[in-house]
């Protein structure tokens, strides 16, 4: 590619497309040792089937057509302009601490405000931070987060990843707006396998925001990402991921947070957009005084189909965790949730939470909730509840006989019910990109 | 000359849509431009179910007579199109809205009375909705809590009088806004409603209630007694009088089921 890409109204970037294009040849032999170990993985794993616990209503194998992968096929790089809807984000999304643009799996600019640059934040594609020789990089990319043995897709996003973000924060440094990554997929069937990994150090502050949008497809076209997040004592970080892709996207994601002594790890899964999206998110507190707040949200209609799959592990005393996920479901969709919390042995004065509330718009959308606890400390604090409703009728009757009518009052009623979520985000880019998705849907 | 009738109900039979049992058994009401109707009457006899089927409570059916509002059939209408019309009611339990604040929700009501691209201009609004707190001595940050999700009960129907202070209706019903009122309250809430009246004397009020105390605060023209899904008695105020000394053991014998 020659020149920048503009983003947010005109400012150049910084062109990384070239480095990242070093590709395997240029790997450093523990990175291909690395992938070569989790292409075996995944060759030996099998394909989850909905006979396990944890795939059992999303028949991954139906739904996604990989059976001719072969390891070397990686995409070209992007070339030419960026599509209209991603420019339009793009110019939408406002200030930030730093901007990634990541096309087809390969990330094409990463800008990083001066400011923060000069505080020693690291932002730079995962690719190239790899093949730099980053320690940081060595030490926790696929090891101890997300490693290929978790399952057959964390193992074929390890063997297979072109690329990322990577995030490093330095002790005591604390960015105030977040690091936006705005992914675009556009490669109908061909699979795109990203990761991030983000690196708090003591005391620092972090938001990141994962945007992942496409066009429509006529096939299942894949997208996998690996999420590796660690928060060191006293650290905070919130990510965010926010899945806005067209028809016949699948996203497949495998998020796992770790934090550490009284650090806080936030996080808020959007699933509104593609046919298919699974995530699997895995919170470890493993230090006294550890929080994460986890947030989710979604919104299917058609056939979308959401299964989110979490877990809550408290390693550690004194820590906190609070779940909420809450969706509404129209037409034929389909949402799963699966969700566990563990008080390992010792996690006393655990208090930990769990809520997973349903709403169904159409006779048709169907909802599976299976909130689970598992305790072994005797001291403490821990709650989960789950709930499928419909609309309530009354409070439609409330409203129209207000003067509303009845689309607009079951439009009322489904915003209230989501915007809980968003409410405890707090205002900001992405509360007002979910909304605004959320309100096209609703007037469809 | 006497007024025409704003509300006028002959004959009105209604049961619950579900089951098919009958509540109302026939019940006439006419309440003209301006005037304050009372309907007391025991628990179960049907006043919420009256009220109900004015405002188009999907719930019930109505299988005979009919409810006109300024000569207009109501009972064809769906409850958004009654509010449109003038239909105000109060209710007597207020449904909880979680996530929708109540300034939002009196926005969404008014916009839907404006015409297609005709826009509701938010400071007028907000002067409207500031000016209706404060004559319900309401703290303005109220409007931003959910529409009656984790108010109390009081709170709840103060809510109640407030989108009715909003909203102008021509008919309002109040369903027992009384009941879960304290003593301060109520006058504050009879105070708010007297002063729609003198905003708009043509505003009339069908005014359900177990006691005489909130009619002191709002004088009625008529009070009427329903018991067994019929109205049995219509007179001036001296009956709620009565009823509070002899309650309502004689309409019962005489009137049941
Ligand atoms: N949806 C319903 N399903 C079944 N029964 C109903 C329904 N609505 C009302 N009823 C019954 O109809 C009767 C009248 O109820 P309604 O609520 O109108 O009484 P009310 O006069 O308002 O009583 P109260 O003074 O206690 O508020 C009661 O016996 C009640 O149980
Ligand atoms: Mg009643």
């Amino acid at each position: 590619m020659s020149g920048g890409i503009a983003v947010g109204g005109g400012a150049r970037v910084a062109e990384v497309g070239e480095v990242a294009a070093v590709g395997r040849g240029g790997e450093p032999s523990w990175l291909r040792a690395r992938r070569d170990d989790a292409w075996e993985l995944y060759e030996a794993t099998p394909f989850p089937s909905t006979r396990s616990e944890e795939w059992r209503y999303t028949d991954i194998e139906r739904l996604l057509p990989l059976g001719d992968l072969e390891r070397s096929a990686i995409g070209p790089n992007w070339s030419g302009e960026l599509p209209e809807r991603l420019r339009r984000v793009l110019a939408s999304d406002g200030e930030g601490a730093g901007r990634v643009v990541e096309m087809d799996g390969r990330v094409v600019s990463a800008r990083l405000d001066p400011g923060v640059a000069a505080a020693g934040v690291a932002l730079s594609s995962l690719a190239d931070a790899a093949c730099s020789a980053d320690p940081v990089v060595r030490e926790l990319l696929g090891t101890q987060a997300v490693p290929a043995s978790d399952g057959k897709f964390p193992a074929l996003n390890a063997a297979l990843w072109s690329d990322g973000v990577f995030v490093h924060v330095p002790p005591g440094v604390k960015v105030e707006l977040p690091i936006r990554l705005s992914r675009w997929v556009s490669r109908p069937e061909a699979p795109t396998f990203t990761r991030v990994l983000i690196v708090a150090e003591e005391r620092s502050n972090i938001a990141f925001e994962d945007e992942i949008l496409s066009p429509d497809f006529e096939s299942g076209t894949l997208v996998s990402t690996a999420v590796e997040i660690f928060a060191r004592r006293g650290a905070r970080v919130r990510y965010v991921s926010l899945q806005r892709m067209g028809r016949r996207g699948c996203h497949l994601a495998n998020q796992r947070t770790v934090a550490e002594r009284d650090s806080s790890v936030d996080t808020l899964n959007v699933a509104l957009g593609g046919s298919v999206d699974r995530v699997d998110l895995n919170a470890r507190l493993v230090g006294p005084g550890a929080s994460s707040e986890m947030l989710g949200l979604y919104f299917g209609e058609d056939g979308q189909h959401f299964d989110f799959n979490t877990s809550q592990d408290h390693m550690a005393p004194h820590a906190h965790s609070d779940l909420l996920y809450k969706g509404a479901l129209d037409g034929r969709a389909r949402g799963i949730f699966r969700g566990i919390i563990r008080v390992h042995e010792g996690a006393q004065r655990t208090d930990a939470y769990q809520t997973n509330r349903n709403l169904l718009l159409s006779d048709h959308a169907v909802a599976t909730s299976l909130p689970n606890l598992e305790i072994e400390a005797d001291d403490v604090r821990c709650s989960h509840g789950a709930t499928v409703g419909q609309l309530d009728s009354e409070a439609i009757f409330y409203l129209m006989s207000r003067g509303l009518e009845r689309g607009q009052a079951e439009r009322l009623v489904v915003r209230g019910f989501l915007g809980e979520v968003l409410s405890r985000l707090g205002p900001g880019v992405v509360a007002d990109k979910v909304m605004r998705t959320i309100e096209a849907k609703l007037v469809r | 000359m006497r007024k025409s009738p704003i509300l006028a109900v002959r004959g009105l039979r209604a049961s619950v849509a579900e089951t098919g049992v009958e509540i109302l058994r026939g019940v006439d009401l006419e309440i003209r431009a301006g005037e304050i109707h009372a309907i007391m009457g025991p628990n179960g006899s049907g006043k919420s179910t009256l009220a109900k089927v004015i405002a188009g409570h999907p719930g019930y059916e109505a299988d005979g007579g009919h409810v006109r509002l300024r000569g207009e059939d109501l009972l064809g209408l769906e409850p958004d199109e009654r509010a449109q019309a003038g239909v105000f009611m109060a209710f007597q339990y207020p449904v909880e809205i979680p996530g929708v604040s109540i300034a939002n929700f009196l926005r969404s009501a008014l916009q839907a009375r404006l015409e297609d691209g005709e826009e509701l201009d938010l400071f007028d609004f907000q002067d409207l909705l500031s000016g209706c707190m404060e004559l319900l001595g309401m703290d303005p940050s109220f409007a931003q809590r959910a529409v009656n999700d984790g108010l109390s009960g009081g709170e709840k129907k103060r809510n109640e009088i407030l989108q009715m202070a909003v909203l102008k209706p021509a008919l309002a019903v109040m369903d027992e806004t009384d009941s879960g009122l304290d003593i301060d309250a109520l006058k504050v809430v009879a105070a708010g409603v007297n002063a729609l009246r003198e905003e708009n004397p043509e505003m009339s009020v069908l005014l359900i209630t177990h006691y005489q105390r909130i009619l002191d605060h709002i004088q009625p023209d008529m009070v009427h007694v329903m018991v067994n899904g019929r109205i049995v008695e219509s007179g001036g105020p001296e009956v709620a009088l009565e009823l509070e000394a002899q309650g309502y053991e004689e309409y019962k014998r005489t009137h049941a089921a």
